[in-house]
């Protein structure tokens, strides 16, 4: 599995559950969830492509 | 003032949660789901359920292992290993029976090698993370204090 799929995998996880738990109605829950699961890989992809430039 | 108080109670009154708030609470805990499924939400119950359930298999699939709050290893300070404990912990059931069998305790070397060794101890700390968060919402449906 790559990396990419595993950011994936996780973040489609925790935006579920964060989406039930955060909101009522299930309109609120899927756009709450697909939120936080679009945080996840935005956020992701950004340091990804900070920390591939800094020479560690 | 007569609103708020109508509305939240007298100051320094507060309501108490009913008893069986702390079961479905607890129910939560131990089995992941049924907090919410003996309380009749089916599709909340199999959703946050499987969610944990699906994030602890996949961390052990990935090589992860479960922290205990003591430790044998040479040079390991307990203090370090709380925060990972308390979070594996919140998987309950599934936390107590690895436990019990002496189940994925043990750092093993050919699982330190994999790549996704550290991808399956986030897995492992987050499913549990994930089930306090469902205990919580398990509790507070019980107690009515959500819908």
């Amino acid at each position: 599995m790559t990396h990419l799929l595993v950011m994936i995998l996780f973040g489609a996880i925790v935006g579920a559950v964060m989406g039930v738990v955060s909101r009522e109605t299930a309109r609120e829950q899927l756009r709450y969830g697909l939120k936080v699961f679009g945080e996840f890989m935005v956020i992701g992809l950004v340091l990804a492509w900070v920390l591939y430039f800094l020479p560690l | 003032l007569a609103n708020r108080e109508k509305r939240e109670g007298k100051p320094g009154e507060r309501e108490m949660a009913p008893a069986n708030a702390w079961l479905y609470g607890a129910l939560a805990w131990l089995m992941p789901g049924t907090g919410h499924i003996f309380q009749g939400r089916w599709g909340r119950g199999l959703l946050l359920g499987g969610a944990v359930w699906a994030m602890f298999i996949t961390g052990l699939l990935f090589g992860g292992h479960l922290f205990g709050f003591t430790s044998t290893d040479a040079g390991t300070n307990p203090l370090l290993q709380a925060a990972p404990a308390i979070a594996n912990l919140g998987t309950g059931g599934l936390y107590l029976f690895c436990s019990l069998l002496g189940l994925n305790f043990a750092e093993l070397p050919e699982q330190m090698r994999r790549a996704t060794f550290e991808y399956g101890n986030t897995f492992l700390w987050v499913a549990g993370l994930l089930n306090y968060l469902s205990m919580l919402d398990a509790f507070d449906i019980a107690a009515g204090r959500k819908s």
